[in-house]
């Protein structure tokens, strides 16, 4: 199956992709072949339809949300090159990546994109910032209608004390990083793991 | 929230709900089920009712077609199983299953379109059509999208394929059997299925060819599997009639296996939430302890008396008794572990008291104590060892200053792909938010106290009317058994002659539930209360087991008083023998008596052995038989009646059960206990209780996999782990005692063990060190052993516990002052932020309004300039 996905994907694509999001060619490969087999409408896109027939997705509180982080604003569909570039968050880090070269800009996969997408499943109007109405919305996702709003609240503001630091009843960016510095960056990588 | 009371009812309550929720929404499923089932026929009989014979037969051949279409609709939508869905959709090799897809969905157009052709009546159409809308509703939503995609290609080819050639009904339904199974070649063009053909001849030839090729080995035989492999794979499903059945069937197989695996993968991820694993994981440690038990009495002690030492047979403590003889091979006597399994190496009493067995010159008795002692030490350093472990990690992992933003960010599991699973998650994380806010609100909660006060007291009062209820029944069974025993087993019925164990075991069952009721009495925090209920279980227990031991003491006793007799018989009986054969034949050599024929003391050891053994069986046995009982057959019944009963068994009262951790592992840790109280007497024990845990391992993963559902409330295992190994260790310390006891003060018995003959059983040191040593190592020791200098060491070693016991606290004193002098300092830093903040809004503020003012004056001044200049100007007119 394999050597079918990977006729119909051109050799010089292929190592445009790599070069772009640091996936190995069978990788990649396989990665295609997931796409074609997600993609319904054969026609080389996805649309969110087809994200959602992922079951994890369907059920995930946030699936939505992560679905979103696919598509560029405004759009309705994503090409495989840009379903590599969002999957090229959740690629694990390895240890001879680090140090290769400094210079050069920072890859897809590094731990601030990592928690930068985090971040954005959270940031439902793309302000850099989580307000307390983004968590509670978050909430009201996650457990439904068993908790009462009030409790709802007093959870958000709870969880907004704990990391704010600059008393502006918001998380940042560096305030949520801050949060989940001892949060090991398990979402990105459980993602990948069942997208590939 | 007022009073706690009420705090705590409104939990319950809303638990409750919650559980109902969630159960009902399950259950919604089947009911959707039912009535999509019941419209179907409803549908029928409606269309059936009123139209032509031969309309009708047209009529019942399309709808016998509409519901295979359903089914298989139905069979890849998310219905009782979504993980039929999930593994069309995820998981490996989508790409056969999304052509099964493709596939079906092409077929189901076709038959659409045939259907329109065969249909004139375009009402009953509309019918059928909004039918299925319903139908389509109860669907997931994606699968409402992928419906309606469906259909718009539905009416797109209807347009177009209005002249597609009918074939045959029958053609249809074998290819469709055909094809649901070799979808992966339907996928291929032609010309790619020339190619495979062509591909799997080449395999063969080479195959055939292989011989005579002028290769390595190696690489022959690598290329002869890659090759069969290939041949198999394809050749099956290229091939006609049995080849492509056998393909068929496989690939069946493989897809069987695949959805396992993938419900393994969900329960794994989702249901078995922390606690119900942390059973589990429990459960291989104990297994871990047990299997070096077990290769300890059974290296050092089985094996060696069983092969080196003197064979059955041989002299009368390894004989069965003559009396016994005839019975001894029953079923019945073997099960009670007596007959020839009592004179076997399984029990203390066959062990022959020579110092040395065999050409090793192994040192038996020897052996066997130190095997007693070393089991004991071995337990007490592990636990004590993993005790200290998991007191490290709960001391420094513990920062819960960000409890709730890892809660907020990090509690969905991203793998969960099946909706009960994801339910269950759902319920947990509701649990634990609520915990949360529980906790926080903990501080500041007031109470009727008195009303709280008297009913725990009351409680408490119940719960030990129960305890001591229970150690009587216990002590009263045992007497009475002893009653029975002296009037010979045989004339009592089943239940005399098992009622102690009976008992203890009901007991065990029953009592735990009877606490759960009163303990709803006594308004804890759930947490609190789960450990109120533990101690209580584990009260329990160890009262029913301490009076069995002291039952067992009085037996002991009334043993050792049979046994003074006995041997006064038998020095009479052998003096008697002798005289008889002296005043017969002076010359002759001594008479031999048949082994079996010599008479015998009671086995006290053996018998202390004989009743843990019959204990633990009994114990195991009631465990699986309320497993298989209570959730197995309990789950069945709720699960199939359900649908014909008239009230909601899956939500209301039966349901299902739920996996008990807390009792499990309370379980678990008293029959460990029963293993260290007997095992000295029973070597058999340790390998007993690995079978035991074994099976119950793979038993109990089975039920919960498919017969419990998780708990609604789940609290956090991690910090009750210890306080579970803190009940392990009394338990091992209760449960030596005994067994050091009579080890010490009471003597062994003359004719059994390897320790007959000895005044004590730790003789067998002091007869090593005499005989076995050299003269200079007993005069050490004996210095050693002087009070004078193990009353010093002693001293010596309780100091040096003081002094760690010290520092340990005011380590942990200045962890606890530095941990809070960082909050301060946090908070320190967020107040200053938020002045700050505030100021520079201030300032903003001030700016922003001395703009505005200036502006106003701006403004002002030049309206005057212009009002100036239009006066001026007025002026000039004028």
């Amino acid at each position: 199956m394999g050597s079918r996905a990977s006729r119909l994907l051109r050799e010089e694509e292929i190592e445009e992709i790599k070069k772009e999001t640091g996936f190995s060619h069978s990788q990649i490969t396989r990665l295609y072949s997931r796409f074609t087999s997600l993609d319904k409408g054969e026609n080389g896109t996805l649309s969110r339809e087809d994200f959602q027939r992922i079951p994890e997705l369907a059920i995930n509180p946030l699936g939505d949300r992560i679905i979103n982080a696919f598509f560029p604003e405004g759009e309705d569909q994503v090409n495989f090159r840009g379903f590599m570039r969002t999957l090229a968050h959740f690629r694990p880090i390895e240890d001879n990546e680090k140090n290769k070269n400094p210079s050069a800009t920072e890859p897809l996969n590094s731990r601030t994109n990592k928690l930068l997408f985090a971040f954005r499943l959270y940031d439902l109007d793309r302000d850099d910032k989580i307000s307390r109405d983004e968590l509670l919305q978050v909430l009201r996702m996650m457990v439904g209608v068993n908790i009462s709003d009030e409790q709802l609240g007093s959870i958000a503001d709870r969880t907004i004390q704990e990391a704010d630091t600059n008393g502006d009843s918001c998380i940042s960016f560096n305030e949520f990083i801050k949060a989940s510095f001892v949060v090991n960056i398990h979402i990105c990588t459980v993602v990948f793991s069942f997208l590939s | 929230m007022s009073t706690a009371g009420e705090q705590d009812a409104g939990l319950s309550l809303q638990e409750e709900h919650e559980s109902k929720t969630h159960r009902t929404k399950r259950r919604d499923g089947d009911r959707q089920k039912k009535k999509r089932r019941n419209e179907r026929r409803k549908g029928g009989t409606r269309a059936g009712e009123g139209e032509e014979d031969l309309q009708a037969v047209s009529e019942k051949r399309e709808r016998s077609k509409r519901k295979r279409a359903k089914s298989k609709q139905e069979t890849s939508r998310r219905e009782n199983n979504e993980e039929e869905e999930a593994q069309l959709t995820g998981g490996k090799g989508t790409k056969a299953r999304k052509d099964i897809r493709n596939e079906k969905t092409r077929r189901m157009e076709k038959e659409e379109v045939r259907e329109v052709e065969e249909n004139v009546d375009k009402g009953k159409k509309k019918q059928g059509s909004t039918k299925k809308g319903e139908k389509k509703e109860d669907g997931g939503k994606q699968l409402v999208k992928g419906k309606a995609r469906e259909v718009k290609k539905k009416k797109h080819k209807k347009a177009e394929t209005s002249s597609e050639p009918e074939t045959s009904e029958e053609d249809d339904d074998e290819e469709e059997d055909n094809d649901k199974d070799v979808v992966r070649l339907e996928c291929l063009s032609p010309e790619e299925l020339e190619k495979l053909k062509e591909a799997v001849d080449e395999r063969k030839k080479l195959i055939q060819s292989l011989r005579g090729k002028p290769w390595a080995m190696k690489k022959k035989l690598v290329t002869l599997r890659e090759s069969q492999e290939f041949v198999e794979k394809y050749e099956g499903a290229l091939g006609k009639g049995k080849g492509r059945k056998l393909y068929a069937y496989k690939v069946l197989m493989t897809k069987k296996w695949m959805k396992f695996q993938r419900d393994f993968e969900n329960f794994k991820t989702g249901c078995s939430i922390v606690t119900v694993a942390s059973y589990f994981l429990f459960l291989r440690w104990m297994y871990g302890i047990n299997m070096i038990l077990f290769g300890l009495t059974f290296g050092l002690v089985m094996v060696p008396e069983a092969l080196m030492g003197r064979p059955y047979g041989s002299m009368p403590r390894k004989t069965v008794p003559r009396a016994e003889e005839a019975s001894a091979m029953d079923f019945a006597v073997l099960w009670d572990f007596g007959g020839y399994a009592q004179y076997s190496v399984l029990f203390y009493g066959y062990y022959n008291n020579q110092r040395t067995v065999g050409w090793l010159k192994f040192r038996m008795p020897l052996s066997y104590f130190l095997v007693g002692v070393g089991t004991v030490a071995y337990s007490y350093m592990v636990v004590i060892r993993t005790m200290a472990r998991n007191a490290n990690e709960s001391g420094v992992g513990d920062d819960n200053s960000f409890n709730f933003s890892w809660k907020m960010f990090t509690s969905w599991d991203y793998l969960i792909g099946n909706a009960e699973t994801a339910d269950n998650k759902f319920a947990s994380i509701t649990t634990s938010f609520k915990e949360a806010i529980l906790e926080e609100q903990e501080s500041h909660k007031d109470d009727n106290i008195h009303l709280t006060r008297f009913l725990r007291v009351l409680a408490n009062f119940l719960v030990l009317c129960c305890l001591a209820g229970s150690g009587y029944l216990i002590y009263f069974v045992v007497r009475r058994s002893q009653k029975f025993a002296l009037d010979g087993l045989e004339n009592h019925t089943w239940w005399e002659r098992n009622e102690v164990n009976m008992v203890m075991s009901l007991l065990g069952m029953f009592c735990p539930m009877l606490f759960d009721v009163i303990s709803t009495l006594e308004n804890y925090h759930p947490r609190v209360a789960l450990q109120w209920q533990l101690g209580r279980i584990f009260a329990l227990f160890l009262g029913n087991l301490y009076t069995f031991i002291i039952a067992l003491m009085d037996e002991i006793n009334l043993k050792r008083k049979e046994e003074k007799i006995v041997k006064f018989n038998i020095t009479t009986w052998e003096a008697s023998l002798y005289n008889g054969t002296v005043s017969e034949n002076s010359t002759a050599s001594p008479v031999t008596i048949h082994p079996a024929d010599v008479p015998r003391g009671p086995c006290w050891e053996t018998m202390v052995g004989q009743e843990f053994v019959r204990l633990i069986i009994s114990d195991t046995m009631t465990t699986y038989i309320t497993l298989l009982i209570g959730d197995f057959l309990r789950a069945v019944l709720v699960r199939f009646l359900n649908y014909c009963w008239c009230w909601d068994l899956e939500a209301g009262f039966p349901s299902y059960s739920e996996f008990d951790v807390s009792g499990n592992v309370l379980g678990l840790i008293f029959n460990q206990g029963m293993i260290w109280m007997g095992s000295f007497y029973a070597p058999c024990l340790p390998a007993l209780n690995v079978i035991r845990l074994h099976v119950s391992m793979y038993l109990q993963c089975w039920a919960v996999m498919c017969c419990n559902v998780p708990q609604e409330r789940v609290f956090k295992a991690s910090g009750s782990n210890n306080f579970y190994m803190a009940m392990l260790l009394v338990i091992l310390f209760l449960s030596t005692l005994p067994a050091i006891y009579t080890i010490v003060s009471i003597p062994p018995s003359f004719d059994c063990g390897p320790f007959s003959g000895k005044n004590r059983m730790f003789d067998v040191i002091h007869e090593t060190l005499e005989s076995d040593f050299p003269p200079w190592f007993s005069k050490v020791f004996s210095y050693a052993s002087n009070p004078g200098l193990v009353l010093p060491f002693i001293l010596l070693m309780v100091l040096a516990i003081y002094y760690l016991q010290s520092t340990s606290k005011s380590y942990r004193e200045a962890n606890v002052e530095l941990k809070k002098k960082l909050q301060m300092q946090n908070e320190e830093n967020k107040r200053k932020n938020k002045r700050a903040a505030l100021k520079a809004q201030m300032d903003l503020e001030e700016a922003r309004m001395t703009a505005q003012e200036q502006q106003r004056n701006n403004n002002a001044s030049v309206q005057d300039q212009e009002s100036g200049s239009l006066n001026s100007n007025i002026n000039k007119e004028y």
